[in-house]
């Protein structure tokens, strides 16, 4: 009697296993569309030529490269395109080193006022930055950095403090064992060699991380960048240029198309990079959320 | 190659932690010194005081009749293994081995014949292409070895550095440190929880607890005679047993009173504590498992015990008993010269009759734990 | 409540351990409230201390001092020149003499103006030569106050510098006289790059926080306390200090209710309920799907992660402002259900004010999901196998071993993830702004004062819109910013003292 109850149990078991794997993969399938249905759809749209309006379908009825030749030829999009390109190369640049250099710091040296640096930079972090924008966006216009110009203004207002930024690299840095300083510093290394010759070699994924994410957040920040190009067109970087595309209903029934493939030019060799070094963003982000 | 002197050097950490206090050494040309003692101990920071990885409170240290308090580790020619190796993961073991020299800029020949002399000496030439990570433990500990030797330095310092092999490979490698010591001939400082470890290579050893040092001596001296209770439960395994005894002094004559038995102290102990007059008073008493004798009920003196644990180690046997007064001795016994029946008598439950000769006793001071006879 | 020893606690059952838990805390509250006010007494105590032996030592370091030390009091850096030390020395002296000039030829202005940001406006002036009226620049506020800021802050940078200066003649007093040498300026840059090296690789990145983040932020705090905005730009009509006005407003502490505490009010409880909302959703959604997908006997589960993992690559604002097209009253979504004939007039995705709240969140998610689901991927990889096979023997089903072990166990090590993924909530500009831009305002009430907010706008987003709105009450918008603070200092003080064992780092090692 038992034994029966407990075949049919191990019967149920596996049947329920398969039942509920079943409804998963129908989850995820589903999950799957809605995640990539607006990519498609925008990937589709912005072929479309018979009109430059919303419409209520999907699959254009006449193909053609025609939005992109627009955008690439009649509006500032390359200006845009090419800010915020410069903005992001120089940026990932400047913040990685700013990032190392505090990270690097802040784990391994024990100075005076490091707890109390650590504290302070927690508190900063906690106004909003853009409030600093009201005495920035003044004092960069004084010396010509916004308006048509704001790629260098930009630059300095992502790149300046990213200091603060240190979390995720500094919990990178702190699971590097203390012993390898030590044993190089025995070994007759100064606290720089240390850095150049041990430390940065074994930092390459979180080194790979900033970069990629200083890269990234550019072409994403709307803003920072709305403000200091301060409706110029050719200081804009693609998020307020591309807005601004699509700002009125007269002007999105003129380019919601073109809007269509700005957005497939910009996504897409962002994609691609993002592909190539996939391994070390999830690393990296993993790592920050445990380490918080 | 060179002398060592700690002179009251002290650390405390923060404001209150104190780690080591009070210590005092010096260390001559080529001596192989082990700091030894349990965690917390204050033997690791004793020796990256001297590395110059920890900064030095108060006191002084000299390596070569320099004082080296404010000289950062590069500037100090010394060597270290680190307990968990620190090889450097991104470079190969040649690398890793040649590391101190490329920061000195030494040429490339001589970086050559270096490394792999080191290298041959250890037997890790096979393995100079190698990452770390691609080596097993005793290997990298071998690289560590090397990568230290290389420096020619005056002071070799080796933290811990059998700590993290197992069992079999640890006693490997412990005989390999005593051949290597005999080819580099140096000054060695060597740091270990281990009391085998520290009595099997030391020429000399420094006991240490709470940061103090509890004693210093050759491995023979901190055996046979300890200054106090600590040292001598430490040295030795199993540990030497104690007991809470009476010292009495009868006309010059000294007994020990132990759970209702009267034994006399005679020969050299009896003469010693006579020499130094000491008057009757309770002590604790210590004997280590390995000098307690097996008697019978017919000895007057013997006590009898009841056996609660038999460890068969196979060369030997540990016989955990307990007195009739509740003290629980260990002794141990060599399994050679037993029979059958003999064994069997010393099974579960069984009771047993030991005795304690005179030379196999120490006597420690019931309150201060120090030895009544230094 | 009494106090229980570990096995008297043990004994409760379930429910008496959580009243107990509850007790406990409220009865921690007093004790927390004195602990708090004796710590900064302390601190203060501490701080007057500290400033009483540095006064002790400033006069003990005269009397005693060399004669080198002493005139060092007066020419700082002459001491380090008089005993060799010359790079430190000219540091020292060039700091000093830039000083003077700059307080000599302007830095004595801006801070004389400083109390009252200005006085003379400009105007036409009668000009008798010309006999006509000319237009005459006059004081600028926003100059006035920058660079009083930057006077006083430059005045600080002095006295900590001849504080410096006057320990270092102390100090080199005493090496001199222990027999010693003094440290050349060859062994001071050398240092630089080892027992300082944190100096040099601090030196950029802290100058940059300086000058784009602490002096904006601590200028911001200034103009709260100004009537500065659109009507009073500095120059054509001067602002000047208001006091609490401005915090008064808001917080409908002033008699003249103008509604923009109102306004503050719902902005502020959307803000805090949309975090909520935001934060956990993304984390109980996105830590389902890392689940979904680890299971075992899931085939593919690279093919799922990748998709996923792709979408974050895609720059937001592109998916942003796509998807609010897309359920624009014209968009797509409305377009084909009008055709599939499901409703007859277009459903006001962001219009209506609970519906936009809904949309949000829900785009949220959609936005979220592939974060979390890496990051608890992550974890959940890393949580020891051990546990479940264990727990598995011990009787546990699935639903037993999520509710007991995982769920724990990504709280436990993600716990600080969710505080700073809250506060970016609280902040979360891009998904609000970029998703409803534009549309019309919904509830009249909030667009009387401060500009025009709408039923989903942020705080953030509030304050974006004043500071570029055609007001810009930049007044408003330094006090929302400080507002903005005050809320997420106060959830993160109050998540720390909450959670205090959570940072214990022990537990699941």
């Amino acid at each position: 009697m038992k034994n029966t109850n407990r075949a049919k149990r191990h019967m149920g078991m596996k049947t329920k296993s398969r039942i509920s794997n079943t409804i998963i993969y129908i989850v995820l399938a589903l999950m799957m569309v809605i995640w990539l249905i607006p990519f498609v759809c925008i990937l589709l749209e912005s072929f479309r030529v018979e009109t430059t309006m919303q419409v209520g379908y999907v699959v254009p009825k006449q193909w053609g490269f025609d939005n992109y030749i627009n955008l690439l030829t009649k509006t500032d999009f390359p200006t845009w395109y090419l800010n915020t390109f410069i903005i992001g190369l120089v940026v990932s640049v400047v913040q990685t080193i700013m990032v190392l250099c505090t990270s690097y710091t802040l784990s391994r040296m024990r100075f005076k006022g490091r707890r109390g640096l650590m504290n302070f930079l927690l508190v900063l972090g906690m106004f909003p930055g853009f409030i600093t924008m009201i005495v920035l966006y003044k004092v960069l216009s004084g010396v010509g950095m916004t308006g048509a110009n704001s790629v260098p203004g930009l630059i300095l207002v992502y790149s300046a403090s990213s200091g603060m930024g240190y979390y995720i690299s500094k919990g990178f840095f702190d699971t590097i064992p203390k012993s390898l300083d030590e044993a190089a510093r025995v070994d007759g290394a100064t606290r720089a060699q240390v850095f150049a010759k041990i430390i940065l070699p074994l930092a390459k994924p979180i080194v790979i991380y900033t970069v990629l994410t200083a890269f990234m957040a550019p072409w994403g920040d709307f803003m920072f960048a709305k403000y200091i190009s301060h409706n110029t067109s050719l200081g804009m970087n693609v998020a307020v240029g591309m807005q601004g595309m699509i700002s009125t209903p007269a002007s999105l029934a003129a380019n919601y198309t073109q809007f269509c493939a700005g957005g497939v030019l910009v996504a897409l060799p962002i994609t691609l990079l993002f592909m190539f070094l996939q391994r070390y963003y999830v690393a990296g982000v993993t790592g920050g959320a445990v380490k918080g | 190659m060179a002398t060592v002197k700690l002179t009251n050097v002290k650390k405390v950490y923060g404001k209150k932690v104190v780690a080591v206090s009070d210590f005092n050494l010096e260390i001559a040309d080529k001596e192989f010194v082990v700091f030894v003692g349990p965690s917390g101990c204050g033997k690791s920071t004793t020796l990256r005081m001297i590395a110059g990885l920890e900064e030095i409170t108060e006191g002084t240290i000299e390596i070569d009749g320099r004082i080296v308090n404010d000289l950062q580790p590069k500037d100090r020619d010394i060597a270290m293994v680190f307990q968990n190796y620190a090889l450097y993961p991104h470079l190969t073991v040649f690398e890793n081995m040649a590391f101190s020299l490329r920061l000195k800029k030494v040429k490339q020949e001589e970086v050559y014949a270096r490394v792999t002399q080191a290298a041959e000496i250890l037997g890790i030439t096979e393995l100079l292409m190698r990452k770390p990570r691609e080596l097993s433990g005793g290997q990298r500990q071998r690289v560590a070895i090397g990568r230290a030797m290389v420096r020619d330095s005056k002071v070799f310092l080796m933290d811990e550095p059998l700590s993290n092999l197992d069992a079999k490979l640890r006693d490997q490698m412990r005989a390999e440190i005593i051949l290597l010591r005999q080819k580099i001939d140096t000054t060695f400082v060597y740091v270990t929880h281990d009391q085998t470890e520290a009595m099997t290579l030391g020429d000399r050893i420094v006991i240490m607890k709470d940061g103090f040092i509890q004693q210093v001596g050759t491995p023979a001296e901190v055996f046979d005679m300890p200054d106090n209770l600590f040292v001598a439960e430490f040295i030795g395994a199993p540990k030497m047993n104690t007991f809470e005894a009476e010292l009495l002094n009868e006309n010059g004559r000294y007994y020990v009173e132990l759970c209702g038995s009267k034994m006399e102290v005679d020969g050299e102990k009896g003469r010693a504590l006579a020499a130094k007059g000491l008057p009757s008073q309770k002590i604790i008493l210590g004997v280590r498992p390995e000098h307690v004798t097996l008697s019978h009920a017919s000895d007057p003196q013997a006590i009898a015990c009841k056996v609660e644990v038999n460890e068969m180690m196979g060369s030997e046997i540990y016989l955990h008993v307990i007195t009739g007064g509740g003290e629980k001795p260990v002794i141990r016994v060599q399994t050679i010269s037993l029979d059958e029946e003999q064994r069997a008598s010393l099974g579960f439950g069984k009771t047993i009759y030991i005795t304690i000769e005179s030379r196999a006793m120490h006597f420690f001071h019931a309150e201060s734990t120090k030895n009544l006879l230094v | 409540m009494p106090n229980l020893t570990d096995l008297e606690y043990l004994r409760l059952n379930r429910f008496q351990k959580a009243l107990h838990k509850i007790g406990r805390f409220f009865a921690a509250i007093p004790r927390w409230f004195l602990s708090l006010f004796i710590a900064i007494w302390n601190k203060l105590k501490g701080f007057g201390i500290a400033i009483k032996n540095q006064v002790l030592d400033i006069i003990l370091t005269f009397k005693n001092g060399s004669w080198k030390t002493r005139v060092s009091f007066f020419i700082m850096g002459f001491g380090n020149l008089a005993r060799g030390q010359i790079l430190r020395g000219l540091l020292f002296f060039i700091f000093q003499v830039v000083f003077i000039f700059y307080m000599v030829v302007s830095g004595g202005h801006w801070l004389s103006k400083f109390g009252t940001l200005g006085d003379v406006g400009s105007g036409r002036v009668y000009d008798p030569i010309l006999d006509t009226y000319v237009l005459e620049a006059g004081d600028d506020s926003f100059k006035i106050l920058l660079y009083g800021l930057l006077t006083i802050i430059f005045i600080i940078a002095l006295v900590y510098t001849w504080r410096l200066n006057v320990k270092q003649n102390r100090i080199a007093d005493e090496i001199i006289a222990s027999g010693k040498k003094l440290k050349s300026g060859k062994d001071d840059i050398k240092s630089l790059t080892d027992d300082y090296f944190h100096k040099t690789l601090l030196a950029l990145p802290v100058a940059g926080i300086v000058i784009f983040t602490v002096i904006p932020i601590i200028f911001m705090i200034l103009v709260a306390f100004t009537n500065y905005d659109g009507a009073h730009d500095g120059y054509s009509n001067l602002f000047t200090w208001v006091g609490l006005d401005n915090f008064n407003e808001l917080l409908a502490l002033a008699s003249n209710n103008n509604n923009l505490s109102y306004t503050f009010g719902e902005i502020l409880s959307w803000t805090l309920m949309w975090a909520i909302f935001a934060t956990f959703t993304n984390y109980f959604l996105g830590m389902f799907v890392a689940i979904m997908i680890n299971k075992r006997g899931i085939h593919l589960k690279k093919l799922w992660r990748g998709i996923l993992v792709l979408t974050i690559a895609i720059p937001q604002f592109v998916s942003l402002l796509y998807v609010s097209k897309l359920f624009a009253n014209n968009g797509l979504v409305n377009g084909l259900l009008m055709d599939w004939g499901w409703i007859s007039s277009p459903i006001q995705f962001w219009k209506d004010p609970t519906l936009a709240r809904i949309m949000v969140i829900v785009v949220n998610i959609w936005i979220g999901i592939p974060y979390l689901m890496l990051i608890a991927t992550g974890i959940l990889m890393n949580i020891p196998k051990d546990m479940y096979e264990s727990s598995r023997i011990d009787g546990a089903n699935a639903f037993q071993q999520y509710s007991k072990i995982t769920l724990p166990y990504m709280l436990f090590v993600t716990g600080p993830y969710l505080l700073t993924s809250f506060v970016n909530n609280i902040n979360n500009f891009n998904v609000i702004y970029l998703l409803t831009w534009g549309q019309a305002v919904d509830n009249p009430l909030l667009t009387t004062s401060g500009g025009n907010a709408t039923s989903v706008d942020l705080l953030i987003t509030w304050l974006f819109k004043i500071t570029t709105g055609a007001t810009s009450n930049y007044k408003l918008a330094a006090v929302i910013g400080i507002m903005i603070f005050v809320v997420v200092a106060g959830i993160s003080l109050i998540v720390y003292n909450l959670i205090p064992s959570s940072r214990n780092e022990d537990d699941y090692s």
